[in-house]
């Protein structure tokens, strides 16, 4: 049965049901959003660790060097399970006329190999033969099928293969070149595998990597380092692991942003949704101070009493935490099953967490039990002689902090005074609006913030640092003649030659494996902006690299860094020139006349800059360029730009999803801090009506001091709001990215805009409840 | 006449669960008549008051207040009408904590076009309480309060004040000098009073004393020799 206590809290709860559904929806989305970020997460990971294990993904992969000697030494190492020594090689590609970057990857022929298995999707795995196996992007962009032909480039010949199946590979889920180029469009970039002896063949030399896959798969750190000097032994000019492996990279940052997710957001809910449950529950404790006097007057015990206040928070937090983590659990779902299906990866795994589940309603029903905390323990103490002598203080009037500090505000209108009293009268529930005002525009900026950062960031790479309006690679390194070819084409403005060689720049024991790019001192295709927002010259004076170097190798500009290109051989010292902040990748820029003098010999080019001549687009030119023999493939700098942007359409939903959220969250935090402030103010306000005001001008008032608070909570939030989208900007920076917090100054007057009016029509409930005041009723009323 | 009722009926609510609050009421009061409602609660007085003061609405019959028939105006012109023609005084005092005692005055002396400020002093040396213009009400005794109230009722000088139980949350001595002051105010200006109260022995200071009961009045009282404030005990 249940108690007459219990049947008070339901029918007060209904009473009171509005501003308890703000509470629950605020409840509810935090709950939703730890255990659909958080399961997410985990569902992701799990599939991307169980796609690993599954095709035995490497744990370590050594380049160059003696692979297959080093090999022979790896595979008896305690602790690793596989090795396998193949070839790997870029070479361009041409499928139905479009030629592109490509990459050959050797993979034995008839059997899987032990490291780094492939997933035949359709057609078959490689039989004895110049037959290829398509990575699945390329595959889906060209709609290539079994039986369909590839040609590759070897030498000077372009050679037919057939594809005999198409399949997706743990080193490609995201199909990135290498960590500088980390993004690229599928009619620029894919990836091919062939019998090792095919890629052997096609490139002329020997096999140059070797994979190892460490007993079950599992990360083994001090197994690194014992492998580490035998790769050098074997003379290795690089490695990586499965975390700095591109693809993994990639994605690891990806889901990065969901563990972030579960922590951050679902905090600043949970808090909202308390701060709004406990400015209500207060509320709800002052004006049954009488009943409450009564109760324990008549023997009820102080405990009994504190568990019925208590029963407001909790009773709404745990109504609304339990669908929130079934709702979280089934969006996990949603999320894990869209994105491993966008993504393309092998195997997803979708499972329940209770755990998660669980402690998500034990964190939702815990900020509810904590918001009723101190209002249920006053309701305990309260003395009942005291309360039931009816009237209750509503806070002793003073002047104004604005009045004071601003004297000339005295001698305004009462009208005018009346809102700025108004703020200072109930201060515990001002901050608490205020607070949530804050946090608000905390979650509003963090993702408005995000938006704002990733278009700044395309803009300053491919529109003031990228000059350049296509770059053509060539089949190979190629002297100044293949250059002017470009130059002398109709539609061609300009063309400077570039040079882009993998090195390792190396200070002191650290290393840091990157792209050396070589341009004219003078270059017109590229502007160099440094750190400190300056745009350097290349000049002829040492290096300019990303600043990231700085970070990982210790150095400051100035110092000198040596750079070892071990597939042409040479290795210079120079010193840092200065850093740069450039958005995407970690590359060294030297001047071409520069490295020529270090190295002491003329350059060739690996690829051309260009730029259209006015009006033309890259679609013009493309297949003429593309015609030409030396040329392997070409990449407009517009189409990069657009697939980049619609690479941000998911994000912008994401975004879009956020702003809501953040928008519901303040409505319902200034909905119940505001029905609380009209609720407190009926007998004022039938008193007011009473002497002859009108219920307009007692709406302005109350408008007013509700947008006074709402407003200073602006700039805290702003500010606060900045340093959180700076510090989660931070998180997802690297040498891949640099997110570097960009926020335009309209983004915080919209985003203020958007808290002014939430915060009005929040407003409304409460002013529609000023028009239905009886006034004999309530100025009858004893206690306020 | 200053107010005028006739067959007022006043019934909250419908069918079975109607109350008739009141039942075909026929008053006639005289400006500056001091004329007191008496009756136990639920007996309609306030709910009298409270018609004329057209902060509730006519059921039934006709309400004319110096002239103005109350029971057909607009929501704007019953607003319009209780800033130019009656001043409340009520039991709870119900003054704006947030403002002083001189600005509790001024917002309403604001209300009909007064200097605010000027008005409000005056008042509130009217009401003996020109030193203490400046505290907030919760610095303030009730009588203090009451008479802020009451300085706050005089403030637009309307021809009609409407005091509901002006002394029942004050002490017996306070209380005496509250309705001294009222009835002092009514000769002083010429201002109808009415005044609503549960305590008979108010009605001696009248000029006319209504005794209402279940929403009728039994009584009609005319007093005509009234006793002043201060000799009133009970």
């Amino acid at each position: 049965m249940v108690s007459t206590l219990n049947r008070k809290l339901w029918r007060d709860i209904r009473r009171h049901r509005a501003q308890f559904i703000a509470v629950a929806v605020t409840v509810f989305l935090g709950v939703t959003m730890f255990v659909a970020s958080y399961d997410s997460y985990l569902n992701l990971n799990a599939s991307y660790q169980a796609t690993f294990t599954e095709y035995r993904f490497a744990n370590v992969t050594y380049v160059g060097g003696d692979v297959e000697t080093l090999a022979g030494s790896v595979a008896v190492v305690d602790g690793v399970e596989s090795v396998a020594v193949r070839t790997v090689a870029d070479h361009p590609l041409q499928i139905g006329g479009v030629k592109m970057l490509g990459r050959v990857v050797g993979v034995p022929a008839d059997q899987q190999a032990d490291v780094n298995q492939l997933k035949v999707l359709e057609g078959s795995y490689l039989g004895v033969g110049d037959s290829v196996l398509v990575e699945e992007h390329m595959a889906n962009h060209f709609d290539l099928r079994p039986g369909d032909t590839v040609d590759v480039l070897a030498g000077d010949n372009w050679i037919a293969a057939e594809v005999a199946g198409i399949v997706s590979s743990p080193e490609y889920i995201w199909p990135s070149r290498n960590r500088q180029e980390l993004i690229t469009t599928p009619d620029n970039f894919g990836v091919i595998f062939a019998t090792e002896e095919t890629a052997r063949r096609l490139t002329e030399t020997g096999p140059n990597e070797l994979a190892v896959y460490f007993d079950g798969g599992a990360e083994d750190d001090g197994l690194l380092e014992r492998l580490a000097p035998m790769a050098t032994a074997a003379g290795s000019t690089a490695d990586y692991t499965r975390a700095e492996q591109p693809s993994n990279a990639a994605l690891s940052e990806d889901i990065k942003g969901f563990e972030e997710m579960a922590g951050f957001f679902p905090l600043l809910f949970l808090t909202a949704a308390g701060l709004a449950s406990y400015v209500m529950i207060s509320r709800l404790v002052h004006a049954q101070r009488p009943h409450i006097g009564a109760m324990l007057a008549n023997g009820m015990t102080k405990r009994k009493v504190l568990r019925h206040y208590l029963g407001y928070g909790v009773v709404p937090g745990l109504v609304a935490a339990i669908p929130g983590a079934i709702a979280g659990a089934l969006l996990a779902r949603v999320i894990t099953t869209f994105y491993t299906g966008l993504l393309s990866v092998p195997v997803t795994l979708i499972e329940f967490y209770p755990v998660n589940a669980v402690g998500g309603i034990l964190f939702g029903v815990g900020a509810a039990f904590l918001a009723a905390l101190a209002p249920a323990l006053v309701a305990s103490r309260i003395r009942p002689a005291e309360a039931m002598r009816g009237e209750t203080p509503t806070g002793g009037g003073r002047i104004s902090l604005l009045e004071r500090i601003v004297p000339p505000l005295r001698r305004l209108p009462i009208r005018g005074r009346m809102p700025l009293r108004g703020i200072g009268r109930n201060p515990r529930r001002t901050i608490y609006t205020i607070v949530g005002v804050v946090l608000s525009l905390m979650l509003v900026l963090v993702s408005w913030g995000m938006i704002d950062t990733v278009n700044h960031l395309m803009n300053t790479q491919f529109i003031d640092i990228q000059q350049e309006d296509a770059t053509v690679y060539f089949t190979g390194p190629v002297g100044p003649a293949e250059v002017e070819v470009l130059a002398g084409l109709d539609g061609i403005d300009s063309v400077e030659a570039s040079l882009e060689v993998p090195v390792t720049l190396v200070a002191g024991v650290e290393a840091y494996d990157t792209a050396l790019v070589a341009l004219a001192s003078n270059t017109q295709m590229h502007r160099f902006l440094s750190v400190d927002g300056d745009w350097l010259d290349l000049g002829s004076e040492g290096l300019l690299v990303g600043k990231a170097v700085g970070d990982l190798l210790g150095v400051e500009v100035g110092d000198p860094l040596e750079v070892q290109a071990g597939v042409v051989g040479a290795s210079f010292t120079d010193e840092i020139a200065g850093f740069l902040d450039e958005p995407l990748g970690t590359l060294a820029y030297m001047s071409t006349e520069r490295v020529e003098g270090l190295v002491g010999s003329g350059l060739p080019a690996t690829s051309a800059l260009i730029r259209y001549d006015e009006g033309l687009e890259g679609s013009d030119l493309r297949s003429e360029i593309t015609a030409l023999p030396s040329v392997a493939a070409f990449n407009d700098s517009k189409a990069m730009f657009d697939m980049m942007q619609q690479l941000m359409l998911l994000f912008y939903a994401f975004v879009g999803v956020m702003l809501v959220f953040g928008g519901a969250m303040a409505f319902a935090l200034i909905f119940n801090a505001m029905s609380v402030n009209i609720a407190e103010r009926r007998r004022e306000v039938a008193t007011l009506l009473a002497v002859g005001t009108d219920r307009r001008t007692i709406s302005r008032l109350i408008t007013t001091e509700n947008l006074i608070v709402a407003i200073m909570g602006i700039p805290i939030g702003l500010v606060a709001g900045y340093y959180l989208s700076k510090a989660a900007m931070g998180t997802f920076s690297s040498d891949m990215f640099s997110f570097d917090l960009y926020v335009k100054p309209m983004t915080f007057v919209w985003a203020s805009l958007a808290i002014v009016v939430v915060a009005l029509v929040s407003q409304i409930p409460g002013l529609r409840a000023i028009r239905r005041i009886s006034i004999p009723e309530v100025i009858k009323e004893r206690a306020a | 006449m200053s107010i005028v009722m006739k067959q007022v009926d006043k019934t909250y609510g419908e069918g079975a669960t109607a109350v008739h609050a009141l039942r075909g009421i026929d008053v006639e009061i005289p400006s500056g008549e001091f004329a007191v409602l008496l009756g136990p609660s639920g007996s309609g007085k306030t709910t009298a008051l409270n018609l004329t003061g057209a902060i509730d609405d006519v059921t039934a019959g006709s309400l004319v207040v110096n002239g103005i028939d109350v029971t057909t105006l607009t929501t704007d012109e019953q607003i319009a009408y209780r800033r130019s023609e009656v001043g409340f005084i009520f039991q709870f005092f119900n003054l704006i904590p947030t403002l002083t005692a001189a600005e509790n005055v001024e917002l309403v002396a604001e209300l009909t076009g007064h200097n605010g400020g000027d008005r409000a002093r005056e008042v509130l040396k009217l009401v003996g309480l020109a030193d203490r213009a400046d505290h907030f009400p919760a610095q303030l005794s009730g009588g203090e309060q009451q008479r802020v109230a009451i300085a706050r009722a005089l403030a637009k000088e309307p021809p009609i004040l409407l005091c509901d139980e002006p002394t029942g949350e004050l002490d017996f001595e306070t209380g005496r000098m509250i309705l001294g002051l009222l009835r002092d105010l009514n000769r002083r200006n010429n201002q109808t009073v009415l005044l609503v109260t549960h305590n008979a022995a108010v009605g001696d200071m009248a000029d006319r004393v209504l005794r209402l009961r279940s929403g009728m009045v039994v009584d009609d009282l005319r007093i005509d020799s009234p006793v002043e404030a201060q000799a009133l005990t009970w």
